[in-house]
């Protein structure tokens, strides 16, 4: 409306956009390109947070990739990650068409089943450390009752990851649940008419129709989770501290960069890590946002 | 038939979900003795944890610090989040790339992050300090806050904004009467999602706090000593971490139905 040259500047678009994301990009640059710069400097040294850096060219790589247990982290931690996500998915499903009705009472079940993803991961891990533990803990005390024999759940190799497995989808399943459920609602519904008209059965309804819509949020889970998940932290601090086979990714670039304080090793292997994740994260964003304007 | 099985299946759920939050709080009341008896169900319940938390080993200073680098970062998220993404959604600013650089910054294993900062803010003297913290939680927050923003935003048709460009309104009026108002929902759930999640953080400042600036979850770390785990009081330290969340639930639940969909479906 006014002609000032300022409030024209404001009305351009282009200077607009560029304006309002100013300031994530200042924070990005600062608290995103310089932790890589340094950690790739670091990764090409031995320091040990004291003293000087020396060069040592490619020494920490050289010494990744031929470390075992680097390996087995990696390993066991795409193991997680599958295994979670994999779960979340096919039983988020399952909960989110079950809660896909009106009944009565359906606000305090949702608040109630909405609990598990805000409460502190951290304190949930301790407790179920101590709701599973071998000697006193409830569920083997229940089960002791049923004449059942106590289930190590965390106190061997054999089991504690994937109890350490179950911990983690306990506490994110309600977000699988819960985006599906909203994508659900969202439905057109004029398609869903047109299909019980044709007669179509609902398992088939379910698989030509329901999954195709919800594809994008399906996507935007999976890519979600990946990145969580690559960094699972306080489930091992709270329950095994990275022992009995349970030793993730994070937990070791922390055991080695914060407990033996090289710091030179243990930024080599968190680049190793953020190589890998965002390979993974920039082919599922590609088709996130094929999945998003294809329709 | 039907419907006795959909409230058993609900039943259930609603069981596995609840129960561990609930032994919190039944562990909290439990005396030392009780807490590794032969019942866990049978016990009388005192109040000797809270008091351990109050007079023994006090716990307001941790209280205090979470809450205040909670609602600090929460509140620097938003101021740069909301415009950011209004320009995501609104001019595709940067064609995807720059927002793909955004959410990955969630995706820096943690500890990626914490070496160089650790360094940093060792030099400017910025470990155990309120402000550090502040700046990590913030870094941490505001990729999930984008995204989520980015969808809310996504969903408010353009064509709203152009009729009222007709009309003759300039952009502010148009963001402040048309835009604003229907992003309050949108708002208030990423609000809600920062507040939990620095409240909840424990990797950071467990590595970034000593004595001035340590949270409540890393208090309730210190419970884990290195001959035994004093659960009692651990338990009690929980309930009260526990407890802001259980009211954000009830809050979220009405408007998270309708707002998780990240604007990528459209009915």
């Amino acid at each position: 409306m006014s002609a000032t040259p300022k409030a024209k500047l404001f009305e351009d678009d282009r200077f607009m956009k560029w304006l309002l994301i100013g300031p994530l990009v200042v924070f990005l640059l600062a608290f995103m390109v310089y932790p890589t710069l340094y950690s790739l400097y670091m990764s090409f040294t031995d320091y040990v947070m004291k003293g000087d850096p020396n060069f040592v060219g490619l020494d920490n790589y050289r010494w990744v990739l031929s470390d075992k247990a680097f390996w087995e982290a990696l390993g066991r931690t795409v193991y997680v990650l599958v295994l979670c996500i994999a779960i979340e998915l096919v039983v988020g499903m399952a909960l989110a068409l079950l809660l896909n009705r009106n009944f009565r009472g359906q606000g305090i079940v949702r608040g109630l089943c909405f609990i598990p993803l805000l409460v502190s991961p951290l304190s949930m891990s301790l407790m179920w450390n101590y709701i599973l533990h071998i000697q006193f803990g409830v569920v083997n005390t229940v089960l002791g009752w049923l004449g059942i024999e106590a289930v190590p759940f965390l106190s061997t190799p054999s089991m504690a990851l994937n109890t350490i497995v179950f911990i983690t989808v306990w506490q994110w399943l309600p977000f699988s649940v819960f985006v599906l459920l909203a994508g659900l609602k969202g439905m057109p519904r004029d398609q869903f008419e047109a299909a019980q008209i044709d007669g179509a059965s609902s398992i088939r309804t379910f698989f030509r129709l329901t999954l195709p819509l919800l594809k994008p949020l399906i996507i935007i889970i999976v890519l979600l989770r990946v990145m969580w998940l690559m960094r699972l932290f306080d489930p091992l601090y709270g329950t095994t501290r990275g022992g009995l086979n349970t030793e993730l990714l994070d937990w070791m670039i922390y055991r080695v960069s914060f407990v033996f304080f090289d710091i030179g090793q243990g930024a080599a292997y968190a680049l190793f890590a953020l190589y890998l994740t965002l390979i993974v994260g920039a082919l599922l964003f590609k088709q996130l946002i094929k999945a998003m304007d294809g329709r | 038939m039907r419907s006795l099985l959909f409230w058993i299946a609900v039943g259930l759920m609603v069981f596995v979900f609840v129960f561990p939050v609930l032994w919190i709080y039944v562990t909290a009341l439990k005396a030392p003795d009780d807490i590794f008896s032969d019942n866990p169900f049978v016990f009388s319940p005192t109040f000797e944890n809270f008091d351990y938390l109050i007079n023994v080993r006090p716990a307001f200073g941790e209280l205090f610090n979470s809450m205040i680098l909670s609602v600090g970062s929460t509140i620097v998220v938003m101021l740069i989040s909301i415009p950011a993404a209004y320009s995501f959604a609104r001019f595709n600013t940067g064609r995807g790339h720059i927002l793909f650089i955004t959410i990955s910054t969630r995706m820096f294993p943690g500890v990626v992050a914490a070496i160089p900062f650790f360094l940093l803010f060792r030099n400017l003297g910025l470990l155990d300090t309120h402000l550090g913290l502040i700046l990590l939680y913030t870094y941490f927050n505001m990729s999930f806050a984008t995204f989520l923003l980015y969808g809310f935003f996504r969903e408010i048709p353009e064509s709203l904004e152009h009729a009222a460009m007709l009309d003759g309104y300039d952009r502010i009026t148009i963001l402040r009467r048309i835009v604003f108002p229907l992003i309050k929902p949108g708002i208030a759930i990423t609000t809600m999602f920062c507040l939990i999640w620095s409240w909840n953080e424990f990797l950071f400042a467990f590595l970034f706090t000593r004595r001035i600036a340590r949270t409540i979850s890393v208090g309730q770390s210190t419970f884990w000593g290195s001959v035994e785990i004093q659960w009692g009081p651990m338990a009690a330290l929980m309930c009260v971490a526990v407890l802001p969340t259980l009211l954000a639930a009830w809050i979220m639940q009405k408007h998270v139905v309708r707002g998780l969909t990240f604007g990528a479906v459209k009915g």
